[in-house]
């Protein structure tokens, strides 16, 4: 199956700092693809670049079989709904949704718009300014705005993290409900690997500019192939092996009260339904979570524990 | 209590020596006498009228006002692209250019006046008129790049970007996004160009020759032979024009957000 987007030995630089290097991806026809990184990766470099924000220093861009590497953000077909929003301040809701539509000069303007609106819920807002707008609603309106010019790909910038938690969780479904709808290409930016896990339909995790894991949020989450990608999907012990590897274990995989290793108990804290401990030992840092019921340790006791073999995660690379 | 009695003392001060000549001023306009003195002789409008007869204020205050819109207006088409130019590009020398644009206002009026008259108007043959309206407008292009950059930084560059992704050109974009949101700074830079220049007096006075004259400098000559109140008068109603644009524009825009 060919690729819907293709980016081909791409390198992307700010000046002479290299951002991105020799990245090859392909997404296929609408599918949600998250870039997840810790901030200065090169996913939202490379999300500029696909918008056409950003000339790649080398390689190639298409979008649905076409070349759009020299092509300008106009011309592209490409929505973007930015952090900021970047909405206009100086326009209603209707008329920041009815931007590029008049550009093009479509017909229907006002239905359109109003089924963009609708498609987000706002159809109540459209006379409104902007800047009356709440966060979370100016972002549907964002969203409404790149939605209505009917993009072969959205491009979303951190779509969830300028929102608090329960807005959070309502603009997760609300995205997946619209790409379920609309059957729309999707690529989301993110530094946060639950929104990854929970929305993507494949996740490419990012290092310093190229990637080092692409898979589905299933197999990142469970088979990390390096240290790197096991501390992001939340191994938080990770010791390396004789043969350059290592091996990974979350903290409930730790088994606490016997075992050949010993520790002292720097950290304990109650979290519901377990105790999160964290523990010094001769193998550094351990995290361990207890179960509730099970014995419990104060701080400053010596522990035995235990970094059971089969409950490890083995790691192509250690770093 | 006593801080309460200085702080009303220090603004009584203050206020007096603000508004205070503007008061005399406006007193000594309303005389019914013919030397400029205050206390007034008498109450009258008559130097209010007489304003009006003058041939000579008529025509320096036709002058000013064409120096003080169209180089305003010049200034904001060379500033406002400036401007854009120096906060979006990472323009080699921005701040250079930036230092350079600033000269006029940092360089004393009497030495650009004197400049510009010896070492550009005589040598290079350029008439008064033109010299004037040149100089004007670099006065005024300090205030134009300054303010609109002010309102520019304020303006989030994602906002052009979004507009980019949207269809539009570059210029396109600046036209549909940028311009709209920085309207009010380049109002705010028209109103303190205008001011400016109308009540430039130090570079005028050096280019200035027959039949070409600003308004200010027309004042000064005027007072050299006749020390009558309606040069008085005449400075009242400039400073009436002055407070009811000031006032209009923090009615309609909100000056002081900008300056």
């Amino acid at each position: 199956m060919s690729d819907y987007v293709s980016l081909e030995n791409l390198t992307l630089a700010y000046g002479k700092s290299v951002a991105v290097e020799w990245l090859n991806l392909g997404i296929r026809k609408g599918e949600l693809i998250a870039l997840l990184g810790p901030s200065g990766c090169g996913k939202t470099t490379t999300m500029r670049a696909i918008a056409g924000l950003l000339s790649p220093k080398s390689g190639k861009i298409s979008i649905d079989g076409r070349d759009v590497t020299r092509l300008a953000p106009s011309r592209r077909e490409v929505g973007l709904v930015f952090q900021s929003y970047a909405l206009f301040p100086h326009l209603s809701v209707f008329e920041n949704v009815a931007f590029g539509l008049r550009l093009r000069r479509e017909k229907d303007l006002e239905a359109k718009v109003m089924a963009g609106l609708a498609t987000v819920g706002l159809t109540d807002f459209a006379k409104r300014m902007v800047p009356d707008l709440s966060g979370g609603q100016q972002q549907r309106v964002s969203l409404a705005r790149s939605l209505v010019m009917q993009p072969k790909v959205l491009l979303l910038d951190e779509p969830l993290s300028n929102l608090d938690a329960r807005l959070r969780l309502e603009m997760r479904s609300e995205l997946q409900r619209v790409q379920k709808e609309t059957g729309i290409t999707m690529v989301f930016v993110t530094h946060d690997q639950s929104e990854a896990l929970a929305l993507a339909d494949r996740i490419v995790l990012m290092r310093d500019g190229v990637i080092e894991q692409l898979g589905t949020p299933e197999e990142i989450y469970n088979t990390p192939v390096s240290g790197f990608a096991a501390d992001f999907m939340g191994f938080e012990t990770i010791l390396p092996d004789e043969n350059g590897g290592g091996l990974a274990w979350r903290p409930g995989a730790v088994v606490l009260g016997q075992g050949p290793h010993r520790g002292e108990v720097r950290g304990a804290s109650f979290a519901g339904e377990r105790r999160e401990y964290v523990l010094s030992s001769d193998l550094g840092v351990i995290k361990a979570d207890v179960p509730i019921g099970r014995d419990t340790y104060a701080i400053g006791a010596k522990v035995a524990f235990d970094l059971p073999r089969d409950a490890a995660v083995p790691l192509a690379r250690f770093r | 209590m006593n801080s309460r009695l200085s702080t009303w003392l220090i603004l009584g001060l203050t206020l007096t020596f603000l508004i205070g000549p503007f008061l005399i001023i406006i007193a000594a306009a309303l005389s019914a006498g013919n030397n400029l003195a205050f206390p007034p002789q008498g109450l009258s409008l008559k130097w209010f009228i007489k304003v009006f007869e003058i041939e000579s204020f008529r025509a320096s205050f036709g002058v000013s006002m064409f120096l003080a819109i169209f180089g305003t207006l010049v200034a904001l088409i060379l500033g406002v692209p400036a401007a854009y130019a120096m906060t979006r590009y990472n323009v080699p020398g921005a701040e250079f250019v930036k230092l350079i644009v600033s000269s006029p206002i940092i360089v004393p009026g009497i030495i650009v006046g004197l400049a510009l008259l010896r070492y550009f108007v005589i040598p290079l043959g350029i008439g008064i008129a033109p010299a004037l309206f040149l100089a004007h407008t670099a006065l005024i292009l300090p205030y134009a790049v300054r303010v609109v950059s002010a309102s520019m930084d304020n303006l989030r560059v994602d906002m052009e970007e979004a507009a980019l992704l949207l269809g539009c050109t570059r210029f396109g974009a600046f036209r549909r996004v940028v311009l709209p949101n920085i309207r009010g700074g380049i109002l705010a830079a028209f109103i303190l160009g205008f001011v400016t220049s109308f009540n430039q007096v130090p570079v005028s006075l050096f280019l200035s020759g027959p039949g070409i004259r600003t308004l200010p400098i027309d004042m000064i000559a005027y007072m050299e032979i006749n020390y009558d109140p309606s040069v008085a008068a005449l400075s009242a109603l400039l400073a009436f024009m002055s407070i009811a644009i000031v006032f209009a524009a923090e009615r309609f825009i909100g000056l002081s957000r900008y300056v």
